[in-house]
This record gives structure tokens, C-alpha cells and sequence, in this order.
């Protein structure tokens, strides 16, 4: 892949909780269109990495920096997360709202969007992720993948540089599990740039362009599908792909 | 029985004035109980110390006081606080006492509000709150559009039961001489000598408000249960 731009540098994260030391200085350079599964054993920080980036998470130090801008708590947060969307283990799709609601919501909202446009291109991403019927629908009424989808749908409505993606497909039933990851497949393939924690091996290996291997809070190993998954010297990884594989 | 109907038509003016006192009571009580409930929650779930702490001291010492009490505290203890309210006729009714019983009232209320006001939001998943967040949207709309909308489902039933335990305290308002129903129970007694009577008739005029109350938040749940 050629070299694009750096739109996200993380140096030195760190963050406790309290005594509790969760991220040990981490660095990565995110570029714009890849892809970045983030795998490792549970209890490693991924989560928590990725929930920094978009201040679900407090830091403890260090700098996330995106296009040049410190992500801190601060009067440019909500505009920065409206650049970052985020999808959640468990969708957390507004109940109260149908699932069109749910997704023109924000950008009406934030963005300003006329009412006949969002509807307009939010039909237009639930035809993407296979719902177009379920439009007028509360999200209860939905399954687990099909809920994960309008959520993927919602987070991509307010058109994000960058998609974070936190373990989508843990809180599935594993008939679910292919639905999700077509989606977000297919999504890969348009460019968007993406930051996947997963357990999903296959995933990691065939569609992520780069893959972070975390353990006890620091990326151990950080390289192409290739690199991470066959030529890798670092025994933790062996360890833990032996396990998954 | 005929003596119940006998002294229902009657008194017919005074216990319809003695309702309508009752009813202004009741409405502004639950209004302002419902305000007050609603910022003491903002207040005892806030980030600032002094906020929550104030919040805690309060609600613990309302709910751990008597309602009687406390209407006393604010009927005589106003006037040496020097807040004066000023003595007001409107027709046959004093403003004064009966801003003072409302007041007592609200102060009482918006305790028991607080907490059921508080509970509802904390029973809102996080998750909520996230996902709304990581959208770009404000803390106050996330609260306000995302938040507080799922929480009504969770209050609304405590809320209605609040709302009817304030129009059956608000016959304890009769102490500080304000002619609610329960007060005009008192005088056709004193008229009529007899205590049966009016008594009666009173309990079954709160009982009728009272449904009426529970009919129309009933009606109010099941529209909430769309989603």
C-alpha cells in the first residue's frame, strides 16, 4: 500500500487506574484507508487503547494527536469524536429512536443536516448493510448482527476519517458473527480507515493491512497480516495465536 | 345515607372550595416538587463535591423527618428567618399561608423526587451514554435526548405514586389553617356535629382525585411502551 497521509500519532500513551498501570507508553501512527486489527490475550489494554482515542477514556499520558490536533478534554472534543466514530461490543443503539432515527439523529444534530437528506443517505447506508426494510423498526425488534449493522450504519452517517471498532462481534451469537464481518469487509475495501479490536483471526489476516499485537498493555508486535501472523520470532505471539488458530 | 347526601348538598360551596384548594396545592406542589426533583438529582449525580454533598444532606434529612414537622418548621420558621411573606387575601383564600404550604410541601417532595428521578437515570445503560458521546453529541443533549427519555420509562411509575402520595399528604396542610378538603372536613364537623359525615364524603372526594390521577398516568405508561 502506498504511503498516505498520518491522520492519527499516538506516542507514549499511557493510562492507570490507580496503581494499576493498563497502557505502557504506546506509539502507532494510524494512515489514512488502512486497516488495524488490534488482537492480543484478554486483559491486554485493547480495549482501552482504543477507547483513548476517542476520550471514552481518560488518559494518563502521553499524546494522541489527530490531523495535528491534541485529543484531550477540552472544547474541540465533541467535533473530534464526530470525526471518530465508534462501534460497540454491545451497539448501543437508541432504544427510544426507530433505527432510522438512530442514525439521522446525529448528523441532523451535529452536522445540520436537512431532515429529507439524512433520511436520504441513511436509507442509502442501511441498503449497504443489507436493512433497507428496517428503517421504521425499533432496534429491539432486531437481532444481534442486524442491530450491530444499523450501528455501523449510525456511526458512518456522520461520515467519520476514521471508523473505531470495538470487539463487534463478541456480544454475537456465532451465526451472527459473518453478517458483521461482511459489512465491515466491504467496508475496508472503500478506503475507510479502520481500527479493529477483534478476536477475529480470520478477520485480522485477511483484511486488516497492519496487525498490533497487545499484551500487559504494550504493542508487542506490530506489522503486515504476514509479518504478525507467520514470520513472527516473539514467543508470547506464538503463544497466543496457537490458542486462536 | 341520606344523611351523607343530606350534608353533601349542603355544604356543596365549602367542599368545593376545600377541593379547589386541595387540587392548587396538589398541582403546584407536583410542578415545583418535580423541578427542584429533578435539578437535586442533576446535583446529587454531579461531578462537583459541594453539589452532591448538599444533595445528600438534604434529601436524608427530608425523607427522615416528618411531613408534619416540616410544615410547621416552614410556616413558623420563614417569619424568623425574616422572610416575610406578605399577608394576601385572593377572595376568601390566604396567600400567604398558602404559599407557605406549598412551599413546605415542595421542599418535602422534591426529596422523594430526587431520589426516584436519580434512580431512573442510573438505570440507563452506560452503554447510552457512550455511544451517544462517541457520536459527537454534547453531554447536555446526551442527557436531555438520549438519556432522560429512557429514564421517564423507568420513572414514570414512581413519579405517579409520588404524585398521589402529595395530594393525600396535602391534607396535613389543614394544620396551619389553609381550608383544603381535609380543613373543610373539620368545619362542617364543627357546623354539623357531625364527625361521620364529612369525613367520609372527604375521603371519597381524595379517592376520586386521586384515580383520576392514576388514569391518566396510567394512560401515559402504556404510551411510553412503544418502543
Amino acid at each position: 500500500m502506498a504511503e498516505t497521509e498520518v491522520i492519527l500519532t499516538i506516542r507514549n500513551l499511557t493510562k492507570n487506574y490507580n496503581t494499576l498501570s493498563v497502557l505502557k507508553k504506546i506509539d502507532l501512527d494510524v494512515r489514512k484507508g488502512e486497516v488495524i486489527a488490534i488482537i492480543g490475550p484478554s486483559g491486554s489494554g485493547k480495549s482501552t487503547f482504543l477507547r483513548c482515542i476517542n476520550a471514552m477514556e481518560q488518559v494518563s499520558g502521553g499524546s494522541i494527536e489527530f490531523h495535528g490536533t491534541q485529543i484531550v478534554k477540552q472544547k474541540n472534543l465533541q467535533q473530534i469524536r464526530a470525526e471518530i466514530g465508534m462501534v460497540f461490543q454491545h451497539f448501543n443503539l437508541f432504544p427510544h429512536m426507530t433505527v432510522l432515527k438512530n442514525i439521522t439523529y446525529a448528523p441532523m444534530k451535529i452536522r445540520k443536516t436537512p431532515r429529507e437528506e439524512a433520511e436520504k443517505s441513511a436509507m442509502e447506508l442501511l441498503r449497504k448493510v443489507g436493512l433497507e426494510d428496517k428503517s421504521g423498526v425499533y432496534p429491539d425488534t432486531l437481532s444481534g448482527g442486524q442491530q450491530q449493522r444499523v450501528a455501523i450504519a449510525r456511526a458512518l452517517a456522520m461520515k467519520p476519517e476514521i471508523l473505531l471498532f470495538d470487539e463487534p462481534t463478541s456480544a454475537l451469537d456465532p451465526e451472527m458473527v459473518g453478517e458483521v464481518l461482511n459489512v465491515m469487509k466491504k467496508l475496508a475495501t472503500t478506503g475507510m480507515t479502520m481500527l479493529v479490536v477483534t478476536h477475529e483471526m480470520g478477520f485480522a489476516r485477511e483484511v486488516a493491512d497492519k496487525v498490533a499485537f497487545m499484551d500487559e498493555g504494550r504493542i508487542m508486535e506490530y506489522g503486515s497480516p504476514k509479518q504478525v501472523f507467520e514470520e513472527t520470532e516473539n514467543e508470547r505471539v506464538k503463544a497466543f495465536l496457537r490458542k486462536m488458530l | 345515607m341520606n344523611s351523607f347526601i343530606n350534608v353533601a348538598v349542603k355544604y356543596r360551596a365549602l367542599l368545593l372550595g376545600g377541593a379547589k384548594i386541595t387540587l392548587i396545592v396538589s398541582a403546584f406542589t407536583i410542578l415545583f416538587g418535580l423541578i427542584f426533583g429533578i435539578l437535586m438529582a442533576l446535583m446529587k449525580m454531579s461531578k462537583i463535591r459541594p453539589f452532591r454533598y448538599f444533595a445528600n444532606v438534604y434529601v436524608e434529612f427530608i425523607r427522615g423527618t416528618p411531613v408534619l414537622v416540616q410544615i410547621f418548621l416552614v410556616y413558623y420558621g420563614l417569619p424568623m428567618m425574616g422572610v416575610e411573606i406578605p399577608s394576601l387575601m385572593l377572595g376568601d383564600v390566604d396567600i400567604s399561608r398558602l404559599l407557605s404550604g406549598i412551599l413546605a410541601l415542595v421542599i418535602n417532595s422534591t426529596a422523594y423526587n430526587c431520589e426516584i428521578v436519580r434512580a431512573g437515570i442510573q438505570s440507563v445503560n452506560h452503554g447510552q451514554t457512550e455511544g451517544a458521546l462517541a457520536l459527537g453529541l454534547s453531554p447536555v443533549r446526551t442527557m436531555t435526548a438520549i438519556i432522560f427519555p429512557q429514564a421517564m420509562k423507568n420513572i414514570l411509575p414512581s413519579l405517579g405514586n409520588e404524585f398521589i402520595t402529595i395530594i393525600k399528604t396535602s391534607s396535613q396542610i389543614s394544620v396551619i389553617g389553609i381550608a383544603d378538603l381535609m380543613y373543610t372536613a373539620d368545619t362542617i364537623r364543627g357546623i354539623s356535629f357531625k364527625p361521620m359525615e364529612p369525613l367520609v364524603i372527604v375521603a371519597i372526594i381524595y379517592f376520586i382525585i386521586t384515580e383520576c390521577i392514576s388514569f391518566i398516568l396510567r394512560r401515559i405508561e402504556k404510551r411510553m411502551k412503544v418502543y
